[in-house]
């Protein structure tokens, strides 16, 4: 039998006392529910924060237009910064299954590194430290930079999980064959390898996203940035700020999503393959 | 400025400083899962209202960045008239977001039980709250030890918040934008904090898989 949730055999079919009591329990929990909504709608009001002044200017399409070009920056960074991650993390990945001891002991010790250091602490440096050494960045790379080096190391650990997950018969298959140790690997191992963590990166990509908005400290438009600046023009904090939160939750929600699906998606063809097989 | 420079004059700040991230760690974890475990019984429990604020409470703090609730933690609230803390909206941040990820590990640590399990135990006339704390809760707690070990480590990281906001005593990360804004303490005043977060990274994984070596369920 097919196992889907837990939450689908944690019960048996309810029989009448039970399925009165739980009815009791929903309308105990829709009223609870629903006088805590009370409660933050009520708080809204009473510091008048409901006053249309603080909401009239969502229907300006100059308001959105603004809104988009900072999340457009905020897009860009976040997908330079997971490209960037991708290549470091392969390069650190490659560097860690190789022969070589030392090379083996420095790519595990700069992955350690990155997985071990809050992404605030490596945008500080670039802000703070890289312009004394005469490496002038503008705020894009400020802020991509750092987001990138901070996810490289996850992203060269899923890559690895990647590459071990690939079926061994695979590999015999094409040494037997007579294939080279690389082409064997971008040509047999890698592909198949990214396949099994696409999840994980695009779980990667809604990280570096979510760093992405610590872009305020370089002062880079991004979409949090040019929020503050649509506060200061309309003299409305919260409702502003409110709604760009929204914004990203949105977006990374849409992401996780699609995560889940290819997850799935990749588990069913697994399923058939095997089945077949 | 260079090492023994740098420890002479903010030794102690940095021991301040790697206490508070570490204390921050500590109570923002333990509550994050409490509160998890919370959310998660509420996600399976049989009140479909309650599942929903579960799935709801989770998404949003699963896919909020850290800074824009801080922000409206620190900054939004006050116009609601409810005025906390510093302290207090770090604590509040470093917790939801990771309770969150917590209820998520919990979930698939649930899916690893065996349904015969719960049929056992409803033949024996467990009600769903003692079949939940007995039997669902302790194995979906064993079997996610790694991925709890992961999520201490990324809640450490996310103390680093607390340098957004003039709190006193620093953490790390505020503490080395601290010395670097006010003097050129350079590479090495961010080599030390980066050394103490791995430091204490590397110890929280290698003790997260000695318990998981002791804990996990064989199956």
């Amino acid at each position: 039998m097919k196992r889907t949730s837990i939450r689908d055999f944690l019960y048996e079919p309810p029989g009448p006392k039970t399925r009165r009591r739980t009815t009791a329990a929903t309308t105990v929990a829709v009223v609870l529910l629903a006088i805590l909504l009370f409660l933050i709608i009520r708080q809204f009001y009473i510091s008048g924060q409901l006053s249309s002044r603080y909401w009239a200017f969502f229907g300006k399409l100059s308001t959105w237009r603004f809104l988009w070009e900072g999340l457009m920056t905020t897009v860009q960074a976040a997908l330079t910064g997971s490209g960037i991650s991708f290549i470091l993390g392969f390069l650190l990945m490659r560097g860690k299954v190789r022969d070589g001891r030392i090379l083996k002991a420095i790519c595990t010790a700069l992955i350690e590194f990155t997985r071990g250091v809050p992404t605030l602490l490596f945008i500080y440096f670039f802000f703070l430290v890289v312009p004394q050494t005469g490496w002038q960045l503008n705020a894009f790379w400020k802020i991509t930079l750092p987001c990138a080096i901070s996810a490289c190391g996850v992203v060269a650990e899923a890559l690895r999980s990647g590459v071990n997950a690939v079926p061994r018969g695979q590999t015999e298959a094409a040494l037997s064959l007579g294939l080279g140790k690389t082409r064997l690997f971008y040509k047999i191992v890698f592909p198949q390898a990214v396949r099994y963590v696409i999840p994980s990166l695009i779980a990667e990509l809604v990280i570096v996203l979510k760093d992405t908005t610590f872009a305020y400290i370089v002062s880079c438009a991004d979409l949090m940035q040019n929020a503050k600046v649509l506060i200061s023009n309309y003299d409305a904090l919260l409702s502003i700020y409110l709604v760009v939160a929204v914004i990203y939750i949105l977006i990374n929600y849409a992401l996780n999503r699609l995560s889940d699906v290819w997850a799935k998606k990749a588990e069913r063809q697994n399923g058939a393959e095997r089945t077949q097989a | 400025m260079g090492i023994s420079e740098l420890l002479e004059k903010y030794g102690d700040r940095y021991l301040q400083a790697l206490l508070m991230t570490w204390r921050l760690t500590v109570i923002s974890f333990s509550l994050a899962l409490l509160i998890g475990i919370v959310i998660t019984v509420l996600r399976v429990c049989p009140i479909k209202p309650l599942r929903g604020f579960g799935d709801f409470y989770v998404q949003i703090f699963r896919n909020i960045p850290g800074a824009a609730l801080l922000i409206l933690l620190v900054y939004a609230l006050p116009y609601l008239k409810i005025t906390l803390s510093y302290y207090a909206c770090v604590l509040i941040a470093t917790v939801l977001i990771p309770s969150s990820f917590c209820s998520e590990h919990l979930m698939s640590g649930m899916n690893t039980i065996d349904p015969g399990q719960i049929e056992a135990a409803r033949a024996l006339g467990l009600t769903f709250l003692q079949m939940i704390r007995r039997i669902v809760i302790p194995q979906a707690l064993r079997s996610s030890v790694l991925p709890m070990t992961n999520l201490l480590v990324a809640d450490m990281l996310t103390t680093s918040l607390a340098s957004q906001v003039p709190l006193r005593p620093m953490e790390l990360t505020g503490l080395v934008s601290y010395i670097n804004t006010h003097a050129t303490g350079g590479v090495m005043a961010f080599v030390i904090s980066a050394a103490l977060y791995c430091l204490t990274a590397l110890v929280i994984g290698r003790a997260g898989s000695w318990i998981d070596r002791k804990v996990r369920i064989i199956r």
